[in-house]
């Protein structure tokens, strides 16, 4: 009862807090306990000995005691432990307790690994500082030997931890021992660390752990009980005590602690996955994996790194091209290269070149393995970094019960949904930039649409998007909330209602198409509550109104002949010419001014025949080539087409090899399905690939638009006018966009007649085969 | 006691809402729903253009009511809800035998 009452006048003092406050509390319990063990009959050779957070002195004011009374195995022990644990149970206080003799403490510790975990811990109390001393010891020893047999099962503690608990970070009501990132997850990194398989936590780890313990302290103090999981109720009075400025201030601190930890511990984990298997690679004598995966990048060992002549200090367009292969591939980026990153990366010349806004593009639309991506760059400040306006966002709580997320990880979870959905949409990059800053202007004063909507302008400008595109992005902003708003809450027959929408998406189709997917992908990243088939109907009821009121935009009839190309023409001469070129980058050459650009244009005039098109795509892959845009028109009986090409591996393509392949390849004396399958088995097809193939009639006069949409892939465009070609279409005019990781080609057709591509059957089969050609098969 | 039970279109929401708060209506259960009625395969037309309809989204408004309160809730709730148009929805009135508050045990009308 005295301890009781001791504790309580301790934790009414609240000037004492935080590792004051566990220190005194350790003392107190400390000097009860040694009191309690010397009352005892002192025949027996013991030691009290602390575990859990009383070992490490930071006890939780209403935690429980995890105590062992170690003992040499002699006589008395059974009375000793009595008088022990009775008075603790009668005090009322919660007890975790053990009597063991050193043999013991070893056995239990090589086959139970949550034992083992607490067994470091160990802090001698009261008795034999020998017996202590010697179950510490006993305690690493069998740790250092044993950790690789219980790292699975702490694994799998971990995991199961995430599902019953979630992840600190995101929490509005977060379990700040339990949920992952959170106080156990220090002790696991403690417990990596001592076995020597990772470094010790850095100070960012230790720095969010001591506010956890701070909170947590605070909480047990106000609610005057065991609470681990920081309550809505009491974060105002908790936010008070540790000095936040608000329960959000509070909410955003533990967020980012949370962050840290998690971060922390992924980079452990895999470390020690590593460290295993190479242990047993060793063995094995297996190799190493090592994978070009873009320009400078490369991954190595299940980690994406900068190849050996890559320079983030004059190449500004890396970081983004790193974490953009990095979220392809589904890898993490090297802690190392991350931190070369912080120390070396320029920032990116504004506006920013289009081949980094790309890899920005590209980053978005690789789908759910780009948060981890992201939140990489976000833990080193890099997407601070990028875009300045992210530092508003970070890890700020959203006081709604139907979010999952913080604002931060909601942008990059929503990034993430649209990538489904880009082939829904006819400019994939801007769903994917909206999504990524839709809620962008939340935390700033009044409606965060509207403030989101200038930022997004303000970003817009800044990574170089024409202005046609930033005032669609702007628009997708400020009115991302009225499609479901309208829906639910406006009269659907009203033409005010109609009238409404239409001007929000300044009468273009595009955009309201754009409009529907972002609230798609809104609602899926925001959680489970927040979408239904009834909002869905009413969402999908009044895009269909809506829909017969807006105009579509016209789908590219290209292009106006450069001078080149009608001199080809009338000389009737097949040509292969850069109309630009990049010079073949040097040390000398100012690349962050460039941005790493390795964007060229080549003119390419040749007799118009069956199957051109094709052999041309299938030639520049071969030399790998990728084609962002393309515009293929006729002229008399010579196809004349435009490709901007980049490199993908940035080694841009000796010209002369190029030309001598493409008089090879009129003649007929190049065998370029060899060379393409080679370059395809390499870099395979990715495993998803959905794809959507549109039709739009009435935009030529004498020809049908087929337009595809899917995700990008090594020699895409040649398999599908190879599969158009197959169908008997005569492709008349192209246009082909690369826009991130995604590909809306739209094709001007005729069918073998000559006419418009209007009979169903025809329409089905080339579908098929598109999809086909799309997933690399066979048509 | 009578259960009044209003099946209304989503956006009369608001207005049945602010009607029920004037006239004293302390509490109310709202939930999405589906169906249809007499509109069942029904086309509208909509400048124009054919709109098909299959089972349509409306709100489920439920509202427990002292007996001779009960006529009066159901006027304020059509009126607010009625656009004139086919789906307006329905309002339907239930004999309710018993009523508890589960928090203090409170039955029949010291309940509602």
């Amino acid at each position: 009862m005295a301890l009781r009452q001791s504790r309580v006048e301790l934790l009414g003092r609240i000037e004492i807090r935080g590792a004051d406050l566990r220190s005194t509390l350790s003392d107190l319990y400390d000097d009860w306990l040694r009191g309690l063990l010397e009352q005892g009959d002192a025949d027996a050779e013991v030691a009290l000995v602390a575990v859990g957070g009383l070992g490490r002195r930071e006890p939780a004011p209403y935690g429980d005691l995890d105590l062992v009374l170690v003992h040499d195995g002699g006589p008395g022990v059974r009375a000793r432990a009595e008088a022990l644990w009775y008075p603790i149970w009668d005090s009322g206080l919660s007890l975790d307790h053990s009597v063991r003799t050193i043999p013991e403490v070893r056995a239990v510790a090589e086959r139970d690994a949550k034992a083992a975990l607490g067994l470091l811990d160990a802090r001698h109390v009261a008795g034999s500082k020998w017996l202590s001393d010697s179950l510490r010891a006993a305690a690493y020893e069998v740790w250092r030997a044993r950790a690789h047999n219980h790292l699975p099962a702490l694994a799998e503690a971990s995991r199961l931890r995430e599902r019953i608990a979630g992840e600190l970070a995101f929490l509005l009501e977060p379990d700040l021992k339990e949920s992952l990132g959170g106080i156990r997850d220090c002790l696991v990194l403690r417990a990596l660390a001592a076995a020597q398989l990772v470094d010790e936590p850095d100070v960012g780890v230790r720095t969010a752990r001591t506010l956890l313990l701070d909170v947590r302290g605070e909480l047990h103090r106000r609610a005057g009980r065991c609470l681990d999981r920081l309550l809505q109720q009491e974060q105002s009075a908790v936010a008070l005590a540790v000095g936040a400025a608000d329960a959000d201030d509070l909410l955003r601190s533990v967020a980012a602690a949370g962050r840290t930890v998690r971060f922390a511990s992924d980079i452990a984990w895999r470390t020690v996955e590593s460290e295993l298997s190479r242990r047993g690679r060793w063995r094995a004598r297996r190799r190493v994996d090592r994978r070009p995966l873009a320009d400078g990048v490369v991954e190595y060992d299940g980690e994406v790194l900068l190849a050996r002549a890559a320079e983030p200090a004059w190449d500004a367009g890396l970081l983004l091209r790193a974490a953009a292969a990095a979220a392809a591939a589904n890898l993490p980026l090297s802690p190392f290269t991350l931190r070369r990153f912080v120390a070396e990366s320029p920032s990116i010349p504004v506006p920013w070149p289009e081949s980094v806004r790309n890899s920005l593009v590209r980053l978005l639309g690789a789908g759910h393995g780009a948060v981890p991506v992201i939140e990489a760059l976000d833990q080193y400040g890099l997407m601070s970094r990028l875009l300045p306006s992210w530092e508003q966002v970070r890890s700020r709580p959203q006081r709604n019960a139907v979010h999952r997320f913080t604002v931060d990880r909601h942008l990059m979870e929503c990034a993430a949904e649209a990538s489904a959905l880009t082939m829904l949409v006819s400019r994939p990059d801007l769903l994917l930039l909206a999504a990524l800053l839709h809620d962008i202007g939340k935390g700033q004063p009044g409606d965060h649409s509207e403030s989101g909507a200038l930022i997004a302008a303000q970003i817009g400008a800044q990574i170089g998007l024409p202005e046609e595109d930033i005032d669609v992005l702007t628009r997708l902003v400020r009115h991302h909330l009225l499609l479901p708003t309208a829906a639910t809450r406006r009269d659907p027959d009203d033409p005010a209602t109609i009238e409404s929408v239409v001007t929000a998406v300044g009468g273009s189709s595009d955009v309201l198409e754009l409009l529907q997917a972002l609230c798609l992908a809104d609602a899926r990243a925001t959680g489970p509550a927040a979408w239904s088939d009834w909002k869905a109907v009413l969402v999908a009821g009044l895009v269909d109104r809506v829909r017969i009121e807006v105009s579509g935009a016209t789908r590219p009839v290209p292009a106006v002949l450069p001078e080149q190309a009608r001199l080809a023409v009338r000389l009737d001469r097949p040509t292969i010419t850069p109309l630009r070129w990049p010079d073949r980058p040097t040390p000398s050459d100012d690349k962050a001014a460039a941005g790493s650009e390795s964007v060229g244009e080549l003119l390419v005039v040749a007799p118009d025949t069956a199957g051109l098109l094709s052999r041309l795509a299938g030639l520049l892959a071969v030399h790998g080539l990728d084609v962002v845009t393309a515009t293929v028109t006729t002229e008399g009986t010579h196809a004349v087409n435009v490709f901007r090409v980049a490199a993908r591996f940035g080694r841009v393509a000796d010209l002369d090899v190029l030309r001598a392949d493409f008089t090879a390849l009129l003649a007929g004396r190049f065998s370029l399905a060899a060379r393409l399958g080679a370059a395809e088995r390499a870099y395979p097809v990715p495993a998803d690939t959905a794809a959507r193939v549109v039709w739009f009639d009435g935009q030529a006069s004498d020809a049908t638009i087929v337009e595809v949409r899917t995700a990008d892939s090594i020699g895409l465009l040649y398999r599908l006018t190879g599969a158009l070609e197959r169908c008997q279409l005569d492709v008349r005019s192209a246009r082909i966009s690369t826009l991130g990781g995604s590909v809306v080609d739209a094709f001007a057709v005729r069918a073998a007649d000559g006419g418009l591509v209007g009979d169903p059957e025809l329409r089905r089969t080339v579908e098929q085969a598109l999809l086909a050609a799309v997933e690399g098969k066979p048509a | 006691m009578r259960l009044v039970t209003a099946i209304v279109k989503p956006f009369k929401l608001d207005d049945v809402k602010k009607v029920l708060e004037t006239i004293g209506v302390a509490g109310l259960t709202v939930s999405e729903v589906q169906g249809y009625g007499r509109q069942k395969g029904h086309t509208e037309v909509y400048r124009g253009a054919e709109y098909q309809v299959d089972f349509v989204p409306k709100v489920r408004i439920e509202v427990l009511v002292d007996d001779l309160d009960s006529t009066r809730v159901t006027d304020v709730i059509v009126e607010a809800a009625r656009t004139g148009s086919i789906g307006d929805g329905k309002v339907w009135v239930t004999a309710v035998e018993d009523v508890v508050r589960v928090r203090t045990g409170e039955r029949g009308t010291d309940a509602l």
